[in-house]
């Protein structure tokens, strides 16, 4: 549970404890994937040894301008009888690409201008036999054999081109090998990121949603692209109606609790007017019996009031009327009540600390809150009730009671409407049920906490923190 | 004494009329606002007992428009735990409030703490001298015709604020809590947390503010206020 919510706040808190995470489990076995069958491709191709040299077919218009060339080649040197090294000393050759001729007969060669040295033009060798080649090599790319027939023999040209860019495939091949590992890698990697995301991120939406929903968020949806319309989407859709369905399900039937309540006002308001003409005119006898209806509407409004505030707070419809004011004054109000309670139950409230500080509520909730967590502990207290207050960082109140407590799979229970740990007792000291519930409410509309939990030595705790407000 | 009750529950009018009737008090009952509104208009009544859910107009419509011609007393009935509803009727003039479901002797009660003052008022103007003036920091009340005005502008007070001014007044200088203003000027106990008071001090000070500037009530946080009695 820790991590889900870590994940919700800190976007890569995966990193830390990954092998919890579904989405590092794809993205490391489909890694591992990609990688091994690059690796293995790698290895295959490693074993059928290559030379850094490639070549393909030359045709159109290429392999024309270099019969053309070869031709005028042949005609100068057979014709006006003059040496290879004449004919491409002229300016004609001399400003054209490097041309490269060998012989046949003797290892002879011939160029048009200097070879640069960093260049190897023996490569060449294996391709006389040939038909005319475009060859790549990393330093250059060649066009030819192209044969030509003079008088001493047959030899073969070639026109080189220097600053020809080796092309993709073949740097890719002459590439180092750590080189190629590492792309491999990275691009693996991002590859099989994507893919991941792309499977998890709708996962992660419908989790947080889930735990906003089971939070009490009834306003919660994931986030699922409408375009998505694999497994994934459709689940997210299904539980975005879901929630929808939930939602409308639960305002509805707090708005009915909200409208039964109020409708019962009007015969109540009339049953106590109608006891109170009764009260005038009979005899004593009946009188008792007419308290007696006094008394149980008396309770029965307590009850209507206590419902109908704790689903106005619920549907945070109560419009808080927030002033700063200083919360000690506020305190005193509950306390002097709370301890007259306590004096008449023979029990005893102790105070200790204080909260001197201005604090920004809305004071009758506030009071409401705190006095029915005093009267919940002096209900239940042995003997004594400890109210203690601290303003340091936060403005923390605790109120302890010596009782009983409460089984442990009760606690989160208790502030439930309507929730009773144990019927008989309640009923008797007259609760409506409702207390704990206004409390929580009220508490959490001031942006506070309301925590409960059983003192070691026995009663029940409950504390409330709410933060310092700035005025 | 005739009271008028603008509430649409019938059977509560019926109820609340018998039941005053015994207590010396005559019940006119309207179920409708806009019908009850011509009536609280064109008639004297002692008091008005005034539903806030309302056909045809709401109650704080009804108190609003009447209180442009009339500062006939008003009690507003709200549903119990409609803080807004409470704050929001005091601050259109209301004089007091009581929640539904009510107790009878509560409501009772609060109709005599009205109905009594403007007895007492009545007796008093018809029997005091004229000249029974209070003249402090540029405010006068004239206690025998129940007016109140500053710097020689004549103030439109409710009966309550009137009240609540005069009381402030009559202890100008010294800090007069919120309690004793409850149990003086509405004749209950305050609630904790209980905003009456301040709504009607909070009325008196912006008709005061219509015509100077300088604050002449001052709020003491958490006890109640002061009428400055000036240099």
């Amino acid at each position: 549970m820790s991590s889900y919510k870590e994940n919700n706040t800190n976007y890569f808190a995966w990193l830390k404890h990954p092998t919890q995470y579904l989405f590092f489990k794809i993205f490391i076995w489909f890694w591992l994937t990609l990688i091994s069958t690059v690796a293995a491709l790698v290895f295959l191709s490693q074993l059928t040894a290559t030379n850094l040299v490639m070549n393909e077919p030359l045709n159109g218009p290429m392999k024309k301008n270099l019969i053309y060339t070869a031709k005028g080649i042949e005609r100068s040197v057979v014709k006006h009888k003059r040496t290879l090294s004449e004919v491409l000393a002229h300016p004609r050759y001399a400003k054209r690409k490097l041309l490269y001729i060998t012989s046949n007969h003797s290892d002879d060669v011939y160029t048009n201008i200097d070879i640069p040295k960093d260049i190897d033009l023996s490569l060449l060798n294996f391709t006389k036999q040939m038909s005319a080649q475009v060859i790549f090599s990393d330093k250059y790319q060649a066009y030819g054999p192209i044969h030509l027939e003079l008088l001493d023999g047959s030899y073969n040209i070639y026109e080189i081109d220097i600053k020809h860019q080796p092309p993709l495939l073949l740097s890719l091949k002459i590439m180092p090998n750590w080189m190629k590992v590492s792309i491999a890698v990275i691009a693996s990697l991002i590859l099989s990121f994507i893919f991941s995301r792309n499977i998890i991120a709708p996962i992660n939406s419908l989790k947080k949603a889930a735990i906003k929903l089971s939070g009490g968020d009834l306003t919660a949806r994931a986030k699922i692209p409408t375009s998505r319309n694999d497994e994934l989407g459709i689940l997210g859709r299904d539980f975005n109606a879901m929630a929808n369905q939930l939602e409308q399900l639960l305002s509805a039937q707090k708005r009915l609790l909200a409208d039964i309540s109020h409708e019962l006002r009007s015969p109540l308001t009339r049953l106590k007017m109608a006891t109170g003409l009764a009260q005038i005119q009979a005899n004593d006898a009946s009188q008792s019996y007419l308290l007696r209806i006094e008394k149980e509407a008396n309770q029965l409004d307590k009850m209507i009031a206590d419902v109908l505030q704790v689903s106005r707070l619920e549907a945070k419809s109560q419009a808080l009327s927030l002033q700063y004011q200083p919360l000690q004054i506020i305190l005193n109000h509950v306390i002097n009540d709370a301890q007259f309670e306590a004096k008449q139950h023979n029990k005893q409230l102790v105070v200790t600390g204080n909260a001197d500080i201005n604090f920004k509520c809305d004071e009758a909730l506030i009071a409401s809150a705190l006095e029915n967590l005093l009267r919940n502990a002096i209900k239940y207290a042995n003997n004594s009730i400890a109210l203690k207050l601290n303003c340091t960082d936060t403005i923390n109140i605790e109120i302890c009671d010596d009782g009983p407590g409460v089984p442990e799979q009760q606690l989160s229970k208790l502030c439930e409407p309507f929730f009773r740990q144990s019927d008989a007792r309640d009923r008797v000291s007259g609760g409506t049920g409702l207390g704990l519930a206004i409390a929580k409410n009220a508490i959490t509309a001031h942006n506070g906490t309301l925590s409960l939990s059983n003192k070691a030595q026995g009663g029940l705790c409950a504390k409330i923190t709410f933060a310092i407000t700035k005025e | 004494m005739k009271l008028l009750m603008i509430d649409d529950d019938t059977g509560l009018c019926e109820l609340l009329s018998e039941y005053l009737s015994t207590q010396n008090f005559e019940v006119e009952a309207v179920h409708d606002g806009a019908q009850g509104l011509k009536l609280a208009q064109d008639n004297d009544y002692a008091l008005i007992l005034l539903d806030v859910m309302l056909p045809s107009m709401d109650g704080f419509e009804v108190l609003k428009q009447l209180r442009l011609s009339k500062l006939t007393p008003v009690i507003m009935l709200t549903a119990k735990g409609e803080d807004f509803d409470r704050i929001f009727g005091l601050e259109l003039g209301a004089d007091d409030y009581i929640p539904k479901p009510f107790n009878h002797r509560e409501l009772l009660a609060r109709v005599k703490a009205i109905t009594r003052r403007i007895e007492h008022i009545n007796t008093l103007s018809s029997s005091a001298p004229a000249n029974n003036k209070l003249n402090i920091n540029g405010l006068t009340i004239n206690t025998a015709a129940r007016e109140a005005s500053i710097d020689e502008h004549t103030l439109t007070l409710t009966g309550t604020e009137y009240e609540v001014l005069t009381l402030l007044c009559k202890h100008a200088g010294e800090v007069v809590s919120k309690e004793k203003i409850s149990e003086e000027v509405l004749g209950r106990r305050l609630a904790s947390f209980d905003r009456s008071i301040d709504m009607h001090v909070s009325n008196i000070r912006k008709k005061i503010a219509e015509h100077i500037k300088t604050e002449r009530i001052k709020t003491m946080r958490g006890t109640g206020y002061v009428f400055i009695q000036g240099e």
